[in-house]
C-alpha cells in the first residue's frame, strides 16, 4: 500500500475553504437552533394548551425524521411548493435549524422539569409572578443543567453539517469528496478529513464538559 | 404544477423493500453494537494501559467524526485493508457499528459508574462475592439507567441508516432518491420518503419517551 | 376557648395578624385539615407541634396560599386571602417564608439571594437593596459570606441566608416550615438563635417545629395538631407541663419530653 498525501498538500487552500464553510454553517446553525429551540421549549412548557399540541407534534416529528430527509426536502421539494429556491448554504442552515431546534427544545424542557418544585414554592412565597419565576429562577438553573446534553448536541450539529454535502454545500466533506475523486486518493483525503473533524469536535465537547464541571453547582438546588 | 401521487403506489414494492433494508440495518447494527459496546467498555477498564488507551481512542474517535464521512471512508478503506470485496450493505453496517459501538461503550460505562460505590460495599458487607454483588445489585440498577439511553440511541441509529444511501445501499432513502431521479416526481417522492420515515420513526420516538418515563431516574 | 385564651395572650386585645376560620384542606380523598381555627397576634411566636402528617405544614402553606384551602378561610390583617394569583402575590410579599430544605436559588450568591426579592418584585434600587441585603446577612451572622454561592455554605448557613432573604421583604409575619429538620445537629443551634433574636425583636412568627425546647422557651402560644385538627392550645407552660389531652401527652412522651 502506497499512500500519497500530495493531493492534500497541493489543494490545502481548497480544503481550508471547505473547513471554513463547515465552521460557518456550524456556528450559524447552533445560534439559530438555540434561539428557535428556546422559544419552542418555553412554548411547550409554559404556553397555552392550543400551542402545546402542535409544538409537541412538530418536535416529535423532527425526532422521527432523518436530518438527510429534511435537508433534501428543503433543498429540492420546498422550491417546488413555494417557488422560492434557496442557495445550498441557506437551505442547509434552514433544514439543520428546523431539525436541531427540536432537540434544543427537548433538552430545555427536560432541564426545566428537573428543577424541584420547592424552588417555585420559594419564589412564589417571595411574591414573584409566573414570568419572574421562569426568567429569574427556573431558566438560569435549567441552562446550567442542560449543558451536558447541549454539549452533545453541539457535537451532533457539527457532525450533521457534513450531511449538507449531499445538497452541494461546499463544506469540508464536499471539498474532500471532490479532491478525493479528482486525484483518486480517497483514503488519504478522507482520513485527513476525519482527523480535521476530530480536531474540531474533540476540543468542543471537552470544553463544554470542563465548563459544566465548573458551573454545575449553580444548577444544583 | 401537476402532482402525480400515483408514483408512490406504483413503486410500493421498491419502497417496501427499502423499508425492510432500513429495519434490517438498524437491527443488525444494534445486535452487533451492544456486545461491541460492552467489549469496548471492558477494554477501557483493563489494567493493561495499552488496552484501556485503545478503548478510549476508539470511543473518542468514532464519536467525534461525522458518520457520513465514516461511511465513505469505510467504502474505500475496507476493501484495501482487508482485501475482501464488501457489499454496500456490509460496508454500511461496519461504519454504523463502529459509530454505535463507541456510543454504547460510553453508555454502559456511565450506567455502571452511576451506581454508588456504597451499593457494592453494602452487598459485599452482606457476604456476597464481588461478582455476586455486581450481578445481583449493581447490574440490575445499571440496566435501569442504560435502557433509556440505549432506546434513544436506537432511534438515532434508525435515522442515521439513511446516510448509507450515499454508497448506494438500497435502503429507504436511497430507494426513494433513485425513484425520484428516474421519474422526476421530486416533490411526490421526497414527501413520501419523509412520510414513511415519519410513520416508522414517530411511534419509536413515543416508545422512547415511555421508556424514559418508566425507567428514568430523577435525582 | 377562644374568649378565655384571648385575654391571656400577647396583644390579645388587638386584631390578629393571621386568623384561621375552620380551614379545611383535602388532597384527593385524604382530608389533611379538618376545620382548623386559630389566631396569631401581633408580635407573637406561635409554634405548631404534633406528629408528622397531622397538618401543621399544610396550614402554614395555606397561610400564604401556596395551598388553597378547600373550606373555611384565612384572614390576613383583617382581609380574607384574595382569590386571584395577582392579588395573592401582594399578600405573599408581606409574609416571609422559610423552608425545610432552604430552597436558596443555587445560581445566585448569598447576597443576590437576599437582594433578589426587593429588586425584582418591589423594584427597589439595586444598590440600596444590596446594601440592605449585606446588613441582613450581618444580622444573621454571615456578613463575610455574601459572595458565596449556596453550594459553598453549610446547611445552617444556607438556612440563615434563607431567613435573611425572607426578611429582606420587610414582612409582617414570618412562616417557618420545619426550618431545622434538614440540618446537621451541630448547626441547628445557630438557626434557632437567629429565630430567637427575631422573636425578641417582636417579629410575628408562625413556626412548624419538632424542636420542643425551642417551642418551650421562645413560643408565646402552642397549637397541638393531630389528624388535621388542633386538639389543644395554650401557653407553653400549660402545654408542656400540664397537657390536658391524652394525645398531647402521648406525643410529648414519644419525643422523650418530661418537663
Amino acid at each position: 500500500m502506497d499512500f500519497d498525501f500530495s493531493p492534500i498538500v497541493d489543494n490545502w487552500g481548497f480544503l481550508a475553504q471547505g473547513l471554513l464553510i463547515t465552521i460557518e454553517l456550524s456556528v450559524a446553525t447552533i445560534v439559530a437552533a438555540t434561539l428557535v429551540g428556546i422559544a419552542l421549549g418555553l412554548g411547550r412548557v409554559y404556553g397555552p394548551g392550543w400551542l402545546r399540541v402542535p409544538l409537541t407534534f412538530y418536535v416529535d416529528s423532527m425526532r422521527a425524521i432523518p436530518v438527510l430527509v429534511v435537508l433534501v426536502w428543503t433543498f429540492f421539494a420546498f422550491p417546488l411548493v413555494t417557488g422560492i429556491t434557496l442557495p445550498p448554504f441557506w437551505a442547509a442552515l434552514a433544514a439543520l435549524t428546523l431539525h436541531i431546534s427540536a432537540f434544543v427544545s427537548e433538552i430545555l424542557r427536560a432541564g426545566l422539569n428537573s428543577i424541584r418544585p420547592g424552588q417555585v414554592r420559594a419564589a412564589r412565597a417571595l411574591g414573584m409572578s409566573g414570568a419572574q419565576i421562569v426568567r429569574k429562577i427556573l431558566f438560569p438553573q435549567a441552562v446550567v443543567r442542560m449543558l451536558p446534553a447541549y454539549g452533545s448536541l453541539l457535537s451532533v450539529t457539527i457532525k450533521d453539517t457534513a450531511i449538507a454535502s449531499v445538497i452541494a454545500v461546499p463544506d469540508l466533506m464536499r471539498q474532500s469528496e471532490t479532491i478525493a475523486a479528482q486525484n483518486y486518493a480517497p483514503i488519504e483525503v478522507f482520513t485527513t478529513a476525519m482527523l480535521a473533524y476530530f480536531l474540531i469536535l474533540f476540543p468542543v465537547t471537552r470544553a463544554v464538559e470542563a465548563f459544566y464541571r465548573r458551573v454545575a453547582h449553580l444548577g444544583r438546588s | 404544477m401537476t402532482l402525480d401521487w400515483n408514483v408512490v403506489w406504483q413503486y410500493r414494492g421498491d419502497l417496501a423493500q427499502g423499508v425492510l433494508l432500513t429495519i434490517a440495518l438498524t437491527v443488525a447494527t444494534m445486535a452487533i453494537a451492544v456486545p461491541g459496546g460492552i467489549a469496548v467498555m471492558l477494554m477501557r477498564q483493563s489494567h493493561v494501559r495499552a488496552v484501556s488507551f485503545a478503548g478510549t481512542v476508539f470511543v473518542e474517535f468514532f464519536r467525534n467524526v461525522p458518520l457520513i464521512l465514516l461511511v465513505y471512508w469505510a467504502f474505500y478503506v475496507l476493501p484495501i485493508l482487508t482485501d475482501i470485496q464488501f457489499s454496500a450493505f456490509a460496508t454500511g453496517l461496519v461504519a454504523m457499528c463502529l459509530n454505535v459501538s463507541a456510543y454504547n461503550a460510553e453508555t454502559f460505562r456511565a450506567g455502571v459508574n452511576s451506581i454508588r460505590k456504597g451499593q457494592l460495599e453494602a452487598a459485599m458487607a452482606m457476604g456476597m462475592s464481588r461478582s455476586q454483588a455486581m450481578r445481583k445489585v449493581v447490574l440490575p440498577q445499571a440496566v435501569r439507567r442504560i435502557l433509556p439511553v440505549l432506546a434513544s440511541t436506537w432511534v438515532s441509529l434508525f435515522k442515521d441508516t439513511s446516510l448509507v444511501s450515499v454508497i448506494a445501499v438500497g435502503e429507504l432513502a436511497h430507494t426513494a432518491l433513485q425513484i425520484r431521479s428516474q421519474t422526476f416526481r421530486v416533490l411526490e417522492m421526497l414527501t413520501a420518503m419523509a412520510a414513511i420515515y415519519w410513520l416508522l420513526g414517530y411511534p419509536q420516538a413515543k416508545i422512547v419517551d415511555w421508556i424514559h418515563r418508566k425507567y428514568g431516574v430523577t435525582e | 376557648m377562644e374568649s378565655t385564651a384571648a385575654g391571656l395572650r400577647k396583644n390579645g386585645d388587638q386584631p390578629p395578624v393571621v386568623q384561621y376560620d375552620g380551614v379545611v384542606k383535602r388532597f384527593g380523598s385524604l382530608t389533611v385539615l379538618n376545620g382548623v381555627s386559630a389566631r396569631v397576634n401581633k408580635g407573637e411566636v406561635v409554634c405548631l407541634i404534633g406528629p408528622s402528617g397531622s397538618g401543621k405544614s399544610t396550614l402554614l402553606r395555606c397561610t400564604n396560599a401556596l395551598e388553597i384551602a378547600d373550606g373555611g378561610r384565612v384572614v390576613f390583617e383583617g382581609q380574607p386571602l384574595p382569590k386571584t394569583e395577582g392579588e395573592l402575590r401582594h399578600v405573599r410579599q408581606r409574609m416571609g417564608m422559610v423552608f425545610q430544605n432552604f430552597e436558596l436559588f443555587p445560581h445566585m450568591t448569598a447576597l443576590e439571594n437576599v437582594a433578589v426579592g426587593p429588586i425584582t418584585i418591589l423594584g427597589a434600587n439595586p444598590a440600596e437593596a444590596r446594601a440592605k441585603a449585606q446588613m441582613l446577612l450581618e444580622k444573621v451572622g454571615l456578613g463575610a459570606k455574601g459572595g458565596n454561592h449556596p453550594s459553598a455554605l453549610s446547611g445552617g448557613q444556607q438556612q440563615r441566608v434563607a431567613i435573611a432573604r425572607a426578611l429582606a421583604m420587610d414582612p409582617d409575619v414570618m412562616l417557618f416550615d420545619e426550618p431545622t429538620s434538614a440540618l446537621d445537629p451541630e448547626t441547628i443551634g445557630e438557626v434557632l438563635n437567629v429565630m430567637k433574636r427575631l422573636a425578641e425583636e417582636g417579629m410575628t412568627m408562625v413556626v412548624v417545629t419538632h424542636e420542643m425546647s425551642f417551642a418551650r422557651r421562645v413560643a408565646n402560644w402552642i397549637l397541638v395538631f393531630d389528624e388535621g385538627r388542633v386538639i389543644e392550645e395554650g401557653p407553653p407552660a400549660q402545654i408542656f407541663d400540664a397537657p390536658t389531652h391524652a394525645r398531647t401527652q402521648s406525643f410529648l412522651s414519644h419525643l422523650g419530653w418530661n418537663g
